[in-house]
């Protein structure tokens, strides 16, 4: 929140009245979200235009701040080159820049996805959608997974029209080419599969979270938290039909992957005493946040739940705080593993609890000190 | 040609895209999307008004489009049986390890995969399902019960390791059953003991038959056909033990190879089964044998003996009679040998086993023989020769041959040597004779002297 109302402080200063005279004839200027006539441009980069200070704002905080320098080289008019050698490293670099701002675009537009801010998604989203299609053409395989991230923030959103464009785009590009990867595949099936469930077409959705188990199984391999996200999905799609028992197992499964997960990463960093945070995607970390929290409201609300699986799922989420840099949370999450962990006969995990709150009981005075 | 003319006006330039079946011969070869036509068609005939395009749905298609390994797994995803699934996938995954491992060139690389035999695959996915079914109802006896049948489904010696993964598993399952007192469980146990026999891991099936062993000790359990689990798990260790006295029997280690052997007598006792009892005990035998304790060795064989008489085995008993004589021989009781060897004659004879028939006059032939009674030793060299040229084996022939002449030889020599030396005009006359015709002229006489000399 304070990050937002700190940007709406900036904007003001960020934005001026685009001077028609100052641009060259013809180039008719054009909003970057709703690609309307524009009136304002960006004081940063000077490359980026608005309609109005709602649709500046709403860039700035879902894509711009990260990228505005970044789209200047793009953006400006090619300088004159003498020899063929400059124009071609200059096209060959600003490629370069274009595939770097899809990823960057990408990777930020995914993050929002997984905290939940679909609307704050959106631009990042387009932009990566546009980038890729200046690069690839417009129905290239590469352009799915913008579809896909539109796609699911329009299921977040509750557009699901809007959803079911972007998806039937990106199936029928999928369909198209053949040789298209297993990942794009199973990122395609799980966005269908969202927008099933949002339509409550329990069937269809489980289908094609069925399709989407199956890819990633086969890029990932199993037990990956890739592999994962799918089964938590379905078990969701379960607990809508009222099938708890499966749903359950599920859970069982996606704790368990998670779990040793995090306990291989927590093995292999303690040693260091760096900063952990590289060794985690933030989308990743945010999903698996999301993930865990919910099978732990489920799990709490179905109380004659083992409780061996809620010592699972808040050990992991005592982890992944920990991991991710809090040790406050981490705490927080480790002392309730270690409550239902007394509840179980085999203590087997309460030692590695008790040294985890004992590692971010260490960690957690540094952090209060520096913030 | 009219007629030919008319149908022509019809046919437009383009085919008519909303009508799918009238496309192009050359389109509707075996493609999957026009086998998916032909299906369309069947329903647009059915009911011709109500639909001009076929409807399909998106299982028809992913049949179509997708690989039968999909289309399984993603079936079992569905239904929410994720176990399934990824014990499926894994399996699938092992089978392309195994075969990269391997290399081109082995059996492994010419087999197909299991992916490509949909009826394999089918077989899994329904059984498992129904395992995984009964898992999550927390039956597991049902669970048990499947894992076994589809242990036993691939009983093909290229599935083996699927029946192997199958057992193990049902293994797992049988331990979780806890109200049958771990009868389930000794039955996966002796399945998996069976597996490790089969492989060849005679240690590990050693261990799974031993534990088969202590949980049918005291039951009074009976498995399929009546037989008891115990007696089972009883034949089960004396196979393994006997098995596992082969090693040290190879390496010359004859004190490990009858405590071996012992136990395997032992267990052989337990089962109650006559048969396998006395087969140990001929093994324990021939074992004390090896070492030189005749005493023990002969014990152990007389109840081989007793037994094979008893189940009127003639070709144990023929081996039991065998072993003894060789006990005796070592001993030096040669009349004993030869008493015991004329059984052993009798019972090859009356039981047609020609090869032992001509073992046990050869051995005759050569007891007889090292006594110097030179004549009897003809005789039986002179039958196992026959036998053998009646079995048209030749190498058998070849020693008999060779007997039969040094026995003759021997018989012969003394009187011949006898004549050479006094050189008398009868003798001479005798030589001469003998010489001309070859016929026993020396034997005849010199062969009851012997035998009158091997009296005395």
């Amino acid at each position: 929140m304070s990050s937002i109302t700190r940007s709406k402080s900036h904007v003001s200063a960020l934005t001026s009245a685009i001077n028609p005279l100052a641009n060259p004839r013809g180039a008719k200027k054009q909003c970057e979200l709703c690609q309307n006539h524009a009136h304002l441009q960006c004081t940063k980069c000077r490359v980026t235009f608005y309609c109005d200070t709602e649709h500046q704002q709403a860039d700035w905080v879902g894509i711009h701040e990260k990228i505005c320098q970044l789209l200047i080289p793009i953006r400006t008019a090619t300088p004159f080159y003498s020899l063929q050698a400059d124009r071609d490293h200059h096209c060959t670099q600003i490629l370069h820049r274009q595939e770097e701002l899809i990823e960057i675009s990408r990777a930020v537009a995914q993050k929002k996805l997984f905290e939940g801010k679909y609307q704050e998604s959106l631009p990042a989203a387009q932009l990566s959608l546009r980038c890729a299609m200046d690069v690839y053409g417009p129905s290239a395989v590469q352009l799915v997974p913008a579809y896909l991230l539109l796609a699911e923030a329009n299921v977040g959103l509750g557009s699901l029209a809007q959803a079911e464009g972007y998806l039937s785009q990106a199936e029928w590009t999928v369909m198209k080419t053949p040789e298209c990867s297993q990942t794009v595949r199973h990122q395609l099936h799980r966005n269908l599969g969202r927008l099933y469930t949002a339509t409550e077409n329990l069937e269809g959705a489980l289908l094609h979270f069925a399709n989407d188990v199956y890819y990633a199984s086969e890029e990932y391999g199993l037990d990956n938290i890739v592999t994962c996200g799918g089964y938590f999905l379905m078990a969701n799609v379960f607990i809508k039909q009222e099938k708890m028992d499966i749903a359950s197992s599920l859970y069982t499964e996606v704790a368990s992957t998670w779990h040793s997960h995090l306990t291989k990463l927590l093995e292999t960093h303690t040693p260091g005493s760096m900063m952990l945070e590289h060794s985690f995607d933030e989308a990743q970390q945010a999903e698996a946040d999301q993930m865990l929290r919910a099978m732990l409201k489920v799990q709490e609300s179905n109380p004659k739940q083992a409780a061996a699986q809620n010592t699972l799922v808040a050990h992991s989420l005592a982890m992944l705080w920990f991991l991710g840099g809090s040790p406050d949370k981490a705490l927080e999450f480790g002392r309730k593993a270690l409550q239902s962990s007394q509840l179980v006969p085999d203590h087997s995990l309460t030692e590695h609890i008790q040294s985890l709150l004992q590692l971010a009981a260490e960690r957690g005075p540094h952090l209060t000190i520096a913030s | 040609m009219s007629g030919e003319f008319a149908p022509r006006q019809i046919v437009t330039f383009l085919p008519d895209i909303n009508n799918l079946d009238k496309r192009s011969p050359a389109q509707e070869r075996s493609s999957p999307w026009s086998r998916m036509q032909k299906k369309g068609k069947e329903t647009e005939t059915a009911q011709p008004a109500t639909s001009q395009t076929p409807t399909v749905s998106k299982d028809q298609i992913a049949l179509f489009r997708n690989s039968v390994r999909q289309n399984a797994c993603v079936e079992m995803l569905r239904g929410g049986f994720h176990r399934s699934f990824s014990e499926l996938f894994s399996l699938l995954q092992r089978w392309k390890e195994m075969r990269l491992a391997a290399g081109p060139g082995s059996a492994i690389w010419q087999h197909k995969s299991p992916e490509e035999q949909p009826a394999k695959l089918h077989t899994l996915q329904h059984y498992l399902t129904k395992a995984e079914t009964a898992l999550r109802a927390g039956a597991w006896s049902a669970v048990y019960d499947q894992q076994v049948f589809l242990a036993q489904y691939f009983r093909e010696p290229e599935d083996r390791w699927l029946s192997c993964h199958f057992y193990q598993t049902s293994l797992t399952s049988a331990r979780r059953v806890k109200i049958d007192g771990g009868r389930k469980e000794a039955e996966a146990l002796a399945n998996m003991g069976q597996v490790y026999m089969d492989q060849g891991q005679l240690d590990s099936a050693r261990e799974q038959y031993e534990c088969f062993y202590q949980l049918t000790a005291g039951r009074a359990w009976s498995g399929e056909g009546g037989r008891s689990l115990h007696s089972q798990a009883c034949e089960g260790l004396w196979r393994v033990y006997t098995q596992l006295a082969d090693r040290p029997l190879q390496a010359n280690d004859y004190r490990a190879a009858i405590d071996t052997l012992s136990k395997a007598f032992q267990m052989a006792k337990e089962a109650g089964d006559h048969r396998i009892e006395g087969e140990a005990a001929y093994r324990v035998g021939l074992a004390y044998q090896c070492v030189g304790d005749q005493v023990t060795a002969k014990r152990f064989l007389n109840m081989y003996m007793e037994m094979s008489t008893a189940l009127g085995d003639a070709g144990g008993l023929g081996k039991a009679y065998k072993a003894i004589a060789k006990s005796l021989e070592s001993e030096g009781k040669l009349s004993e040998t030869v008493q015991y060897l004329e059984k052993f004659a009798e019972v090859s004879q009356g039981n047609n086993q020609y090869h032992n028939l001509e073992e046990a006059c050869m051995c005759l032939g050569v007891i007889f023989n090292s006594r110097g009674q030179y004549e009897r030793g003809c005789t039986y060299f002179e039958r196992g020769y026959e036998i053998a040229r009646d079995l048209e084996e030749v190498t058998l022939l070849q020693r008999a041959q060779v007997f039969v002449g040094s026995a003759r030889a021997y018989s012969m020599i003394r009187k011949y040597s006898r004549s050479v030396e006094t050189a008398s005009h009868s003798d001479l006359l005798h030589l001469t004779g003998w010489k001309e015709c070859r016929e026993n002229v020396f034997t005849d006489t010199a062969g009851s002297a012997a035998a009158a000399e091997g009296k005395i």
